[in-house]
């Protein structure tokens, strides 16, 4: 069979040490995400004009545009600006993390949304302030809603991060791409890449099944 | 339950490679009957036409170097040709499984770890790494690079030079997407020095005399390279091409091509003479 698996095992090291790239630029920009997008969300939900239509624009700029073409503006646009050079980490984390913040408000916003108004009337009527009444009463509730969404973005955003190897952050695709220039070879590199990242999402996908049942 | 996801998982995987694998050994045949059918027969070639000014696209038409070189080398010949933009995995995939392609052109260099999987013609052009960095740099040679930040394009030999001088896995040694990008990292601050092809560096340091860049060559460290046509393994194409290419080098036409692109005289001996 023409398959190479001594070059899969040449680079096991390396895809190794990108996997682990790979797992910790995902996990950091699902966590800053969130908490981006948790903003975002409640910015997009006010009534106050001046909060509401930046965080809008937001929303619509990172959802309407590639998120190559963020990762590339991020990495050769915002990063020297704020950091005076390039840092492919840097900017891999903060494009992803940018892009997921604009899905996961829009999760936060349904999640919220989806609850009826009249548990926040029931709830005021009740005395409480409507900070109270969203703690106790909507988000208690809205979470068990967000959950699949939640699992489905950072599912998309462990796949998507394969798109950072095009700015040189060192994970499963960039070592997958050194194997195929190597031996210029495609179907080895692929083929391993799509193992691994199968494998991720696969650990991700029990994980949030088991918290979809705990919740 | 458990056990039938595995199954499944690995049926699909299988199912993956031996399609690969299988598509290539039926298809083989068509690229044999592509070789014998004698005058009539357009031979198609693949490239990536996004490595000017070797090959690119001049709005919808593929034009370069190694284009208007295979045009000779077919004339040459007597065969009729086609080339088509394939992007590079499409063209290293297309070129293996040889049965739309029977061949590649690409600004492709012979190495001994590609020949595993491909043949090459004789080669048709020498060319040479070099380092581009910032007016004043102590960078002198390839060696001074080590612990430095260091752009190259991936796949190119540049990259493959740049990996054993500095180490399999060092992550100072970015390896871009093109060459465009190596030097928008350079530029950026993200890099100490690109490694390219000669022929890209000075095109780039004479396109931007304001930013200041200047060629360094090191020609202990970086030895001359040979571009090849490639060929899946077997093709008796070689056979047909190898003695049109050399009679293209000696009557003098390739050195015609060569200063109408480069504006210079090609060495033709070391290319005769490169193994």
């Amino acid at each position: 069979m023409d398959f190479r698996f001594d070059i899969i095992w040449d680079y096991a090291p390396l895809l190794l040490k990108g996997t682990l790239y790979t797992i910790g630029i995902s996990l950091s920009s699902i966590l800053l995400g969130s908490i981006l997008g948790l903003g975002v969300s409640f910015g997009k939900m006010s009534s106050r004009w001046f909060l509401r239509w930046p965080m809008q624009s937001y929303v619509n700029f990172f959802r309407g545009t590639p998120l190559l073409v963020q990762i590339y503006i991020v990495h050769f646009g915002l990063i020297p600006l704020l950091y005076g050079k390039t840092n492919a980490i840097i900017a891999a984390i903060t494009a992803l993390s940018l892009n997921a913040a604009a899905y996961t408000a829009e999760i936060y916003r349904a999640g919220i949304q989806s609850i009826d108004k009249g548990q926040m009337e029931a709830a005021k009527s009740l005395g409480m302030t409507h900070g109270q009444a969203m703690r106790f009463i909507i988000l208690p509730q809205a979470i068990r809603r967000m959950i699949p969404a939640f699992g489905n973005e950072f599912i998309v955003l462990v796949k998507d991060s394969s798109l950072v190897a095009l700015i040189t952050a060192p994970e499963i695709m960039y070592w997958s791409n050194a194997m195929k220039a190597q031996y210029i070879r495609v179907w080895e590199p692929y083929l391993a890449a799509a193992f691994i990242y199968f494998i991720l999402t696969y650990t991700l996908n029990k994980i949030l099944g088991a918290v979809e049942r705990k919740v | 339950m458990k056990k039938w996801y595995f199954i499944a998982v690995l049926t699909l995987v299988a199912a993956v490679v031996l399609s690969g694998c299988g598509a290539k050994s039926s298809n083989n045949n068509a690229g044999g009957e592509a070789g014998n059918g004698g005058e009539d027969v357009t031979y198609m070639f693949a490239t990536d036409a996004a490595y000017a000014p070797m090959e690119y696209m001049d709005k919808d038409v593929i034009s370069g170097f190694d284009i208007e070189f295979l045009d000779l080398v077919m004339e040459e010949a007597g065969l009729k040709h086609e080339v088509k933009h394939t992007g590079w995995d499409g063209m290293l995939e297309g070129v293996k499984q040889a049965n739309e392609f029977q061949a590649g052109i690409s600004s492709i260099s012979i190495t001994d770890d590609r020949k595993q999987t491909y043949d090459y013609s004789m080669p048709y052009f020498e060319s040479i790494n070099v380092i581009m960095v910032k007016e004043g740099s102590d960078i002198k040679s390839a060696l001074d690079l080590k612990g430095k930040k260091v752009a190259v394009q991936s796949g190119t030999t540049a990259d493959i030079l740049m990996t054993g001088i500095m180490g399999e896995g060092n992550t100072d040694l970015k390896k871009m997407d093109s060459n465009a990008v190596a030097l928008l990292e350079l530029d950026q601050g993200g890099a100490d020095a690109v490694v390219a092809d000669i022929a890209i560096v000075r095109d780039y340091i004479k396109n931007n005399p304001d930013k200041k860049y200047v060629e360094v060559s090191d020609t202990t460290n970086f030895t001359p390279e040979y571009y090849g046509i490639l060929y899946p393994k077997g093709s008796d194409l070689k056979a047909k091409l190898d003695p049109a290419i050399k009679t293209v080098i000696e009557n003098g036409k390739y050195a015609e091509l060569y200063k109408k692109w480069f504006g210079e005289e090609p060495n033709t001996a070391n290319l005769l003479n490169a193994k």
